[in-house]
């Protein structure tokens, strides 16, 4: 009687043993590699073209974040300034300053600095700082405790689930309007008391639909 | 209320295809996407398929790895009132021979990306047409002219003023004797302002007006009734009845998109106990205006002198006193159907002050002076049609361009400057401008493209785009409005206002002085700034409109004129074809040529793309052998042309339509080759039509890029019409034109009651299906051009098309239109389909797309019952030049190949808004969303609004009882309805078919 299975089925057993290994692998790795913050980018921290310190404008001076991203309130970009802000003070202070240099370079030529941009945004996903901010969502709940930064990096995964996260549980995110550019702020204990009624009063409703990003 | 008895309706049918059931129009009904639609375009085979996937695949993974570095370039000094991410809105205007259109752009830090009309403005009332919506593209036309040229070596323009300082002073010495400017038509003070000082400066110089595409017959008819040169301004709102003899007012004549409004808010009912207005029409081609119609007369240009002539006639006979010498036509009149000239005469005269009469441009100047009279003794001038002074104007004149061009020939010109223009393409071909161009000394070119006169001249200079330029126009009414620029020079073009102003003064003066100049004997010098700040903002002047005036009539010489006139008896026959030349309503005269919107944009009428055709009758074709795409040989006098022929039903028989503005030579990538040109057989004495053309066949084909019978919708009641009095009758007769079973849905329903719930209504009783939303759309959304030969594959990209059906008779049916985008079905089929959840509804009842989800299964397109949905075949625009990049509107995704798309009822406007009121603590308040192809429509047929405020303008008009849902057995729940269409035949005329022999 003819043979069912013919001799190389044999082995069979031992390809199926060896596919499942190398697939399991490849799917541990995907996840490693697609769940990583290598991936997501949190820890980018590029190196900018003027050695700009978050740290001592916004944390040991105390200025506010609105003082250089002027537009955030009412603009979809809360924009990085012109030469000409920094120009304001440093025409008087630290004229001579090395690490400034760019900036005067800047001033005379008219070419503007390039910055290099940390949090970005896939092209197909739109986001209006106004909207977050007139909602009561702190800089430092995506940006991280910028004031504390020497260097600017990321905080935060920006990835959609994260995005998602909070628009399904805005609640511990939101703050009264005096609050919004504080760092390291801490939510009161009646912070959920306070939210709701804020969500109810500004009839705040986070979109969770495709079309509240994409278009 | 009675039930409505006539369910079954009109049939309607799309082409002659589908009447013939050919298997070509099968395949199409049956396959969503033609053959050979999924295919790549160049052969490649499997194993090298296979051998690039994996090469690509390899790379994916290694470039996956780290995002680019993206750069944020901040300003270093931050320009007063820009801030990124807000677009900011400029007034302007765009000139358009006499005409104007007043306009308000959208930039994005100061780029423009989007036109919109000025609500201000009295010619373009917030609205806009197709021409002026792809006005975004030509600004960004990367084969616009870069360099001052001479004899085709780049200059400098510094080098041109130098040279023109070099011969101004021996010009200026013998008053500009040898110097002549041809320029087009204008209407604006500052470039009057020059031209007079031209004048006075060389008195010796010949300055002519020629359009290849001209009014002049318009301005002459009227000269000859009333002894005035006046501009004729229609109010069509006012009128009852309307009479249009070959006049395509509501696309293709002048103020096209005033008269659209008249027309529309004369024709818009909101209930069966309101009147409308009623149309009749004469014309030899199927214009948008005829498909409007209630009643439409097929008629030979040539026809319509006599025809015009025994109208007047029946009315005089019916007592209207026009005292007009009728002998030489009698015989022709007979020709005529009486009954329907009588039926029309009465109710003219039933409607006298609120009637109009109206010729088109093609027409000779005799039938508008006729027109005149008729008007001016039905007392509906002054009503329905006033009189404006022409002021700041010139008005084209074929005698002084023959003029000029025989003076060239003799040699008296030694330097000829042409102020814009292409004569060497469009001028009558007998006068052979190309040779004559070498028959002059200097000669000098403003154009904004090194084009076919640009080679042949001396000099060339670019031309600056309009909204790059400085300037002014006066609109038809006669209000003043300015052109201010919204970007500088993309390629360092120059103004035909700075040009002049070197050539009258060789002193090289930025177009901004000269303009505040002429501005400065219009303001009083105490309020000047504070004015022209309000000029800036407004767009439009100060209501300084001009006067309306009554020019009489001067009966000797209407007399002398109409008895001297040889009234055509004849008519064409097949062996005496006639040819009419039209302006293209995609390329107009030739200007557009370049355009890819214009291009794809499918012609109204015939549907066809990325060319001209011959268009002929179905009855003119049988008798010539030829049928549509075959090559014919056209002869007319001692020219001949080849052109491909296009069947169109309701073309007069034995008349042959000829788009112009076809087959450019030296224009750009886009209109070089593109479609045949016409200008080659045109000769002066007959500009616009003349008979004695034959057709022969080739035996050679063309294919004719049509969009005609894609995406059919099989014979249903798609577009539901009835008469007025049917109306009257059943007032209910449009929802009830299908029955159905209880619609039940087979799981249970989303409601939607909460929020924001978006709908739209489209009337298509004033819908004219004149293209400005499919542009609109285009520009606002970022939709890309695919070419002439994936149109042919059934792959255009428009979100919003306009589906054109004919009714009854094939030789002269009724033409409706119906524009269709995605309707938002509440109980969506292409939802159900998706494998991958990439389209999605949202709580606003939109039926919304995700892009970077699709995986391209196209199940959705499959799906959908109104073929809306859109398929990236390839990445469109990915070989974008960086220039035209710029014209991209930067709050929507540009698509990538594999994706669908469709209709978004322009989301990133709504996002806009809900942003703006969240802001400002408020609710989005009704009409403060505009979606593209509502705000472009001049017939205000499209509306957009929150369904769920029953106070909202959608809602009523919803409520209204012609308000249907297209396929609405088929439960989807549309968001879009549609007003059916009307039409208001005279009961005389009632089921009365035309007898034209």
């Amino acid at each position: 009687m003819a043979q069912i299975f013919p001799k190389w089925t044999n082995k069979l057993p031992l390809y199926i043993i060896i596919g499942v290994m190398f697939g399991g692998m490849a799917t541990v790795g995907f996840i490693w590699y697609y769940g990583s913050p290598k991936y997501t980018d949190v820890g980018y921290r590029p190196e900018q073209p003027v050695e700009y310190s978050h740290k001592l404008h916004a944390g040991d001076l105390g200025m506010d974040c609105r003082y250089c991203h002027t537009s955030v309130e009412f603009s979809e970009e809360a924009i990085i300034p012109p030469t000409q802000t920094c120009m304001n003070c440093h025409t008087l202070i630290r004229t001579e300053s090395e690490k400034l240099l760019p900036v005067r370079e800047s001033w005379a030529t008219g070419d503007p600095i390039q910055w290099v941009r940390v949090h970005n945004l896939p092209d197909f996903a739109y986001f209006r700082h106004s909207a977050h901010i007139k909602a009561g969502v702190g800089c430092e709940s995506c940006h991280g405790n910028v004031a504390a930064m020497e260097v600017v990096e990321q905080k935060e995964s920006l990835s959609m689930s994260w995005c998602i996260d909070c628009h399904r549980n805005p609640e511990p995110f939101i703050r009264p309007p005096d609050d919004i550019t504080k760092m390291n702020w801490k939510p009161p204990t009646n912070q959920l008391e306070f939210a709701r009624k804020v969500i109810d009063e500004k009839k705040i409703k986070p979109p969770v639909d495709c079309s509240g990003c994409h278009r | 209320m009675k039930k409505n008895v006539n369910v079954k309706g009109k049939e309607y049918w799309r082409s002659l295809d589908q009447l013939a059931e050919t298997p070509e129009f099968q395949e199409f009904l049956h396959r969503e996407f033609p053959e050979n639609a999924s295919e790549m375009i160049s052969p490649v085979s499997r194993r090298k398929f296979l051998t690039l996937m994996g090469a690509s695949i390899a790379f994916a993974g290694l470039a996956g790895c780290r995002r680019p570095v993206e750069k944020i370039v901040p300003y270093v000094i931050a320009p007063e009132n820009v801030v990124p991410g807000i677009p900011k809105h400029y007034a302007t205007t765009m000139p358009f021979g006499l005409d104007s259109y007043g306009l308000v752009v959208e930039n994005h830090e100061g780029r423009p990306t989007k036109i919109e009309g000025n609500k201000k403005h009295p010619s373009s009332l917030g609205s806009s047409n197709a021409f002026i919506q792809s006005e975004m593209l030509n600004l960004y036309d990367p084969d616009r002219s870069q360099s001052v040229r001479l004899k085709g070596v780049e200059k400098e323009w510094t080098e041109f003023v130098a040279f023109w300082r070099e011969i101004y002073p021996a010009l200026l010495e013998t008053r500009g004797e040898g110097l002549a400017v041809i320029s087009g038509a204008f209407s604006s003070p500052s470039l009057y302002r020059l031209f007079e000082k031209f004048n006075r400066e060389f008195p010796k110089a010949d300055w002519s007006v020629y359009e290849p595409v001209s009014d002049e017959n318009i301005y002459s008819g009227i000269r000859i009734a009333s002894g005035k040169t006046v501009r004729p301004v229609y109010h069509f709102d006012k009128a009852k009845v309307i009479l249009s003899l070959d006049a395509d007012f509501l696309l293709m004549e002048n103020e096209s998109i005033k008269a659209n409004k008249g027309f529309a808010a004369g024709r818009r009912v909101e209930s069966e106990k309101d009147n409308m207005n009623r149309l009749y029409v004469a014309e030899s081609v199927f214009t948008v205006t005829g498909g409007m119609a209630d009643h439409r007369l097929r008629l030979e240009s040539s026809m319509i002198p006599a025809f015009t002539a025994a109208v007047a006639e029946e009315l005089s006979r019916l007592g209207l006193p026009i005292d007009l010498p009728f002998p030489d036509i009698k015989d022709t009149h007979r020709k005529f159907d009486r009954k329907w000239i009588n039926a029309l005469a009465k109710d003219l005269l039933k409607n006298d002050q609120q009637s109009l009469v109206v010729a088109g441009r093609r027409q000779p100047a005799i039938v508008h002076s006729i027109v005149y009279a008729i008007n001016h003794a039905m007392g509906n001038a002054g009503n329905t049609v006033t009189y404006n002074e022409l002021k700041d104007s010139v008005i084209p004149s074929l005698e002084s361009f023959k003029r000029v061009a025989d003076k060239v020939n003799t040699g008296e010109i030694d330097t000829l400057i042409l102020l814009g223009g292409n004569p060497v393409f469009d001028a009558p071909s007998d006068f052979d401008f190309k040779s004559l161009l070498k028959k002059v000394n200097h000669s000098v070119h403003l154009s904004m493209h090194v084009d076919e006169t640009s080679e042949m001249t001396e000099w060339h200079i670019p031309q600056a785009h309009f909204l790059e330029s400085w300037g002014d126009a006066r609109a038809a009414d006669g209000s003043r409005s300015v052109i201010q620029p919204m970007i500088e020079p993309l390629f360092g073009g120059h103004t035909m206002i700075e040009l002049l102003n070197v050539i009258i003064s060789g002193e090289d003066r930025r177009g901004y002085d000269i303009v505040r100049e002429t501005w400065q004997n219009i303001f009083s010098a105490t309020e000047y700034e504070k004015k022209w700040r309000g000029l800036l903002h407004n767009g439009v002047a100060d209501a300084d409109a001009g006067k309306e005036i009554d020019p009489g009539l001067n009966s000797s010489s209407l007399h002398t004129t109409v008895k001297k006139f040889k009234f055509n008896q004849s008519g064409a026959s097949i062996n005496d074809l006639e040819v009419v030349f039209m302006a293209s309503p995609a390329v107009y005269d030739g200007r557009y040529a370049n355009n890819g919107w214009m291009q794809e944009m499918p012609d109204p009428v015939t549907k066809i793309t990325w060319d001209n055709a011959a268009l002929i009758s179905p009855k003119t074709a049988d008798e010539l052998g030829v049928k549509t795409q075959d090559l014919v040989r056209l002869t007319y006098k001692d020219r001949d042309m080849i052109i491909p022929v296009s069947v169109l039903p309701g073309q007069a028989d034995y008349s042959i339509t000829l788009p112009v503005g076809y087959g450019r030579r030296s224009v750009g990538r886009i209109g070089n080759g593109t479609g045949f040109d016409v200008y080659r057989i045109r000769t002066s004495d007959a500009l616009n039509f003349d008979q004695g053309a034959r057709i022969t066949g080739t035996g050679e084909t063309y294919l004719l890029a049509n969009s005609q019978d894609h995406n059919s919708m099989e014979g249903r009641p798609l577009v539901r019409e009835a008469s007025l009095d049917h109306y009257r009758q059943y007032p209910d007769f449009a929802p009830e034109m299908v029955k159905s079973p209880p619609l039940k849905s087979l799981w249970e329903d989303r409601v939607y009651d909460e929020g924001y719930q978006w709908g739209m209504t489209i009337d298509l009783n004033t819908c004219s299906g004149c293209n400005a939303c499919v542009i609109a759309c285009q520009s606002e959304n970022n939709i890309p051009i695919v070419g002439k030969e994936q149109v042919s594959k059934g792959r255009e990209m428009h979100w919003i098309r306009l589906d054109r059906y004919f009714a009854g008779d094939i030789d002269d049916p009724e033409m409706v239109y119906q524009p269709v985008a995605c309707q938002h079905c509440e109980n969506a089929p292409c939802e159900q389909v998706c494998p991958v959840q990439a389209t999605v509804h949202d709580d606003e009842g939109l039926n919304v797309m995700t892009y970077n989800r699709c995986i391209g299964t196209r199940y959705c397109s499959n799906n959908c019952p109104y073929k809306v949905r859109r398929f990236n075949f390839f990445n469109y625009t990915k070989d974008l030049g960086e220039i035209i990049k710029m014209a991209q509107n930067p709050d929507v995704t540009v698509r990538s190949r594999g994706v669908m798309e469709k209709c978004t009822f322009c989301i990133q406007r709504i996002s806009g808004a809900k942003n703006n009121a969240k802001l400002e603590e408020r609710e989005v308040l009704d009409g403060e969303i505009e979606t593209a192809c509502q705000q472009s429509c001049p017939a205000d047929a499209i509306v957009f609004g929150n369904i769920n405020d029953p106070e909202s303008a959608v809602s009523k008009m919803k409520k209204q009882n012609r308000n249907y849902t297209m396929l609405g057995e088929l439960n989807v729940k549309t968001r879009t309805t549609f007003l059916a269409k009307l039409r208001n035949p005279n009961p005389e005329l009632k089921d009365y078919k035309i007898n034209i022999n």
